[in-house]
């Protein structure tokens, strides 16, 4: 199946479809889910009005660290099958996923402030996602290290599948190591323990950020794929002028 | 004589050569050791001599102690012989590259833990440790050790002519090694507040043998790109 769209042309036919489709679902979960989620949903017992920043700062982190994986498995697509397309991918993946994990610190953070008393806290799940930044850091910085784009991906890639492999283990010994956070409250056996009226807007938020990230990867690549087919265009006629240079 | 060499001789042959260039020159031994003790000495003046505080958070100044002092001669254990092309002629050699780095990272963490443990007692009087503390320290630096030269392999091969490398392979390394600081912590502390470090060394155990598993491979990996560049 990745086969078949690993094709240029045939994805970009494919997106031109797709991508309208996208956009309108994202507008309209987008809009509903903050139309519940800030006018049409009960205020916590505790958190008072606070609790709406959750809306944001659930879906943020889950696409964070679901984006992460994303960027794993396209890599693993890279280095095996050596897709060109899954590069591209993977390299228009580690900004978006990077800008959800600062999304979710910062939110984490305003939240806090008033349930906490502190801007940061050391918590084991913000505490984390913070490595996870630094894991997005890191191969961002690595893909640009390197004179050719191609050793820098082909080498940020294989951190990005050593990181994969560690994060898990990260995660588990963070939590391990203390923790005062609230436990999940989402997926649990036994259904969720959060009200229905508060579950709404945030699935609907979570599938609004998630098709919105899907977008704009599909963006990013055909952006960048233009750019590459105007690389090829430039040097095939500064070739040909060269020749013609040549022939005189 | 057959000359072909089994494995075994193959993997002491280049641990003794890692031996050779590393302890013939001490510079390299001695800096690990003084830098360690500078960065005791600044938390301790960071924190002021302060007897209740310093047991509070002895143990991590220890391992943070450790693991920064380890990163900045990462760098060099491959970095050296790319430069100089020596990785380009085992590349061609019939010997795994897989093999050679296993050799590789075992001596660099001999190199490092051999300095480490001799100077332990330093650290055991700088730092106030309690005494009952040792054997479990030793055991969970000489597994410590062993991950943390693992990951650096990986890093150092991550990091083979990068542009500024050197300021790169801490950004790499440091979110890799955070669970061997996280287990190796909770062996002190559990053994400080009298309880059993068993679950905390099994934890540190396990994330070496999974990193002695992969760890040559991934780094054999990446040499293969840096040498085909």
């Amino acid at each position: 199946m990745f086969d078949w769209l690993a094709n240029p042309n045939r994805f970009n036919r494919i997106t031109e479809k797709i991508q309208p489709c996208i956009l309108v679902i994202t507008i309209i979960t987008l809009i509903s889910g903050l139309y519940f989620g800030l006018f049409d949903s009960p205020k916590d017992y505790q958190q008072g009005d606070a609790v709406r920043i959750m809306y944001v700062h659930v879906p943020s982190a889950w696409l964070a660290s679901f984006l992460y994986f994303s960027l794993a498995i396209s890599c693993v697509f890279y280095l095996v099958w050596k897709h060109p397309l899954a590069d591209l991918v993977s390299s228009t993946i580690a900004p978006i996923g990077m800008l959800f994990s600062v999304l979710t610190l910062v939110t984490g953070s305003l939240w806090g402030k008033p349930m906490w008393g502190t801007w940061w806290v050391w918590d084991a799940r913000l505490t984390s996602m913070l490595v996870l930044f630094f894991f997005y850091l890191g191969y961002i910085l690595l893909s640009n290290a390197f004179e050719r784009k191609i050793d820098g991906s082909k080498t940020a890639s294989v951190l990005a599948i050593v990181g994969l492999i560690n994060l898990p283990i990260v995660k588990f010994s963070v939590d391990w190591w203390h923790t005062l956070h609230q436990p999940a409250s989402i997926i649990k056996i036994g259904g969720p323990s959060i009200d229905d009226k508060m579950l709404l807007p945030l699935i609907l938020m979570i599938f609004a950020l998630s098709f919105f990230s899907l977008y704009m990867i599909i963006l990013n690549v055909k952006t960048k794929l233009i750019e590459k087919k105007c690389e090829a265009l430039l040097l095939k006629s500064n070739l040909e002028k060269y020749r013609k240079q040549v022939k005189i | 004589m057959s000359l072909q060499l089994s494995f075994i001789q193959i993997f002491i042959s280049h641990i003794k050569r890692e031996f050779l260039i590393n302890f013939r020159s001490l510079v390299d031994v001695i800096s690990i050791i003084s830098f360690m003790i500078l960065i005791v000495t600044l938390f301790i003046l960071g924190i002021g001599p302060f007897e209740e505080k310093l047991r509070l958070i002895s143990n991590a100044i220890f391992w943070i102690g450790l693991i920064l002092a380890i990163i900045p001669s990462l760098e060099k254990t491959l970095q050296r012989d790319y430069d100089n092309g020596w990785l380009d002629q085992s590349i061609t050699s019939p010997t795994p590259m897989e093999l050679i780095l296993l050799s590789k990272s075992l001596a660099y963490w001999l190199i490092v833990i051999i300095p480490l443990v001799i100077s332990l007692p330093l650290f055991i009087v700088l730092l106030n440790i309690n005494l009952k503390l040792i054997p479990w320290l030793l055991i969970s630096i000489l597994v410590g050790g062993l991950s943390i030269s693992l990951i650096g392999i990986i890093g150092s091969a991550l990091t083979l002519g990068a542009k500024r490398g050197n300021i790169l392979l801490p950004i790499l390394i440091i979110p890799l090694i955070i669970p061997i600081l996280i287990f190796g912590v909770g062996i002190s502390e559990t053994v400080r507040i009298n309880e059993s470090p068993i679950g905390n060394l099994f934890l540190l155990i396990g994330f070496t043998l999974i990193y002695l598993v992969i760890s040559p491979f991934i780094s054999a990996f990446l040499i293969r790109i840096a040498i085909s560049r």
